[in-house]
């Protein structure tokens, strides 16, 4: 019997395996293009060498592009948390009807198509004068980044026992103490993950980027899709690679801050 | 300085939730350093009525004093009230101390005093050791004790626990009981406890309030509603009792005539009873005041069903000709043998007529 349930397991790891192989492989076949030595991608590569590695960090408008981009994802995760924190405070005060309409509007910009959202905030931009500004691009980002601010922190306060909040005032603490004593020790897991979520979104954004970046906030994506439709070279293989390496680092520190203050907390994370 | 001798006076509150009555128009006094208990089922309206002390909930109608001051549009930070809550509601991310301690953060309480007072709260409920642990490192029995270290540290004007025992097992929860009562006696404060359990209310209150569909049934003493119950449902929500439906023939000059199957009676009436018309009624009869009736004396026939001991006590099952099963309670009494036919009566001294009632 017990064998049994193994090989089915064994079997299930198996097939799980090539799923996930399947999902995450052809993401990492620019770690060795950008490794290659050729001028040309080549996977596997003939030989090694990181001289890619060295014309991207030497060459300024990459440089540049890399450093907007940072810029934007500071600024757009900034905007999105609290924003994003603030809606979903509001949010849970609301009656149950009005709740979901409220809901139903913050996740709308996952829902309306991208570049829709990219035309009507090339002309609002335009028009108040953000266009080709990081605070431009970061507040657009901001609309892609808020969903998961809001859903995440919304977690956590469903997690939140009422009653904590009740003690606090019974023991005498206004609403910026309740806040800031119970509250938001509560919802720093969630805070943390839609941080990440946002940081991240925004980094790799290219279409509402493509729009309304400009010179001004040209990031790291729109440059490397500028430079993949003159030619294909390794260094944009390593500009991918540079991506993927900051997401994943994020990723695994956000996971660890969330699992570590859950842990604390006595709750389970908002986000695993 | 006079905190925790403050009365507490509920007037003419009421509650509702949409078509739901919470609370009828009730009035309640509470004495100042009085423990008195809301005992009642789910969704009588204790709950309610703590909450409105607190000011969680703001009530319909009416006034709610505290002392001489009238606190019913205060927010709960205004009162000066503790509160236990039945899931603890300790601060997960603080450390025992800070918990103890956040009440006095807020009222900005020197750091020297401060430190006095926690450990003094902390020494009280026995965990004078265990500042630094955090939350979750203690047990359920520990955690109940610092909610009301938390609560009391704070020298509360009024306290208030709810069902602050319902998470602990049968054998902690008597003697967290019994430290409650040990605390309020060597500090009375006035106390307003909510439960639905019978036992804890009779152990701990100085006042029982049982409540029923938003009012209260009866208040007083455990031992009034023991002895004196208005009506069956008290009589059944205290303790064990035999009610036998009996006919009440006439009431007048403070005497009822009863009469029932296989018995017939009189009863003074207690000068409060003016609940009793002639009609069906009940007596109540609690176990032991049930007793196997003298030779020559009238009785009701009964077969033994069942006997129990309870130590000295010997409880007895019996079933009377009219299908109607009665316990009986009696010290160091020979037990009698299954299937055997006695005549009982009882104390008529300590049986009640009540007003029929279909209790719930």
């Amino acid at each position: 019997m017990s064998g049994r349930y193994q090989r089915r397991s064994i079997l299930g790891e198996i097939a799980g395996a090539l799923v996930l192989a399947f999902l995450v492989m052809p993401i990492f076949a620019v770690v060795p293009a950008s490794v290659n030595s050729a001028s040309f991608i080549k996977i596997p590569p003939e030989a090694y060498s990181v001289r890619w590695y060295g014309q991207f960090f030497g060459d300024a408008s990459w440089v540049s592009a890399l450093a907007n981009s940072a810029e934007v994802a500071v600024l757009a995760t900034v905007f999105s948390v609290v924003i994003g924190t603030s809606a979903a405070l509001g949010i849970e005060r609301l009656p149950s009807a009005l709740r979901s309409i409220a809901v139903g509007l913050v996740l709308s910009p996952l829902i309306v198509p991208v570049i829709m959202i990219s035309i009507s905030l090339y002309y609002v931009t335009r028009s108040i004068g953000l266009y080709g500004t990081p605070v431009g691009l970061a507040l657009s980002h901001s609309l892609l980044c808020l969903p998961f601010v809001v859903l995440n922190v919304g977690v956590s306060l469903k997690r939140l026992d009422p009653n904590l909040v009740r003690a606090a005032e019974g023991l005498g603490a206004g609403p910026w103490r309740v806040f800031r004593t119970v509250t938001f020790p509560a919802i720093v897991p969630g805070l943390v993950g839609g941080a990440t979520f946002a940081f991240v979104t925004s980094f790799d954004e290219v279409v509402i980027s493509i729009f309304i970046a400009g010179y001004g906030a040209k990031t790291l994506p729109v440059k490397l899709w500028e430079q993949i439709r003159v030619e294909f070279t390794p260094v944009a293989a390593v500009a991918s690679t540079v991506i993927l390496g900051l997401t994943m680092v994020l990723f695994v520190l956000g996971r660890r801050v969330t699992m570590k203050k859950a842990a604390a907390a006595g709750t389970e994370g908002a986000w695993r | 300085m006079s905190t925790g001798m403050h009365g507490v006076s509920f007037r003419q509150v009421s509650k509702a939730y949409g078509a739901v009555t919470a609370l009828r128009p009730l009035d309640l006094e509470i004495r100042p350093g009085e423990f008195l208990t809301l005992l009642g089922p789910s969704g009588s309206g204790k709950t309610t009525l703590l909450n409105i002390a607190a000011g969680f909930l703001d009530p319909d109608g009416g006034q709610v004093l505290i002392g001489s001051r009238d606190v019913t549009v205060l927010p709960p930070r205004a009162r000066n009230v503790g509160m236990v809550f039945q899931n603890y509601a300790l601060f997960p991310h603080l450390s025992v101390f800070e918990n103890v301690a956040y009440g006095l953060r807020v009222r900005r309480v020197a750091d020297t005093e401060l430190r006095a007072r926690v450990d003094m709260a902390l020494a009280l409920v026995q965990l004078g050791e265990f500042g630094k642990r955090a939350i979750n490192q203690l047990s359920g029995g520990q955690q109940q004790r610092v909610a009301l270290a938390r609560a009391m540290v704070i020298e509360p004007d009024l306290l208030l626990m709810d069902e602050p025992l319902g998470a602990l097992d049968r054998q902690l929860r008597k003697h967290v009981q019994l430290e409650i009562r040990r605390l309020h006696n060597e500090k009375p404060r006035t106390t307003i406890y909510v439960t639905h359990d019978q036992e804890e209310a009779l152990v701990m209150s100085d006042r029982v309030a049982i409540m029923r569909n938003g009012r209260i049934e009866q208040i007083g003493t455990p031992l009034e509603l023991y002895d004196r119950p208005r009506n069956a449902y008290i009589a059944s929500f205290l303790g064990e009792s035999n009610l036998l439906p009996v006919q009440v023939s006439d009431v007048r000059g403070g005497l009822a005539g009863f009469r029932g199957e296989g018995c017939e009676g009189g009863w003074s009436l207690p000068d409060d009873d003016d609940l009793l018309r002639p009609g069906p009624a009940l007596l109540l009869a609690r176990p032991e005041a049930i007793r196997p009736a003298a030779e020559d004396a009238p009785g009701l026939e009964a077969v033994v069903e069942e006997t129990v001991h309870l130590g000295e006590l010997v409880a007895t099952r019996l079933r009377l000709g009219t299908g109607q099963m009665v316990w009986m309670r009696r010290m160091n009494a020979p037990p009698h043998a299954l299937g055997q036919r006695i005549r009982i009566m009882w104390d008529p001294a300590r049986a009640r007529l009540l007003p029929e009632e279909k209790s719930p």
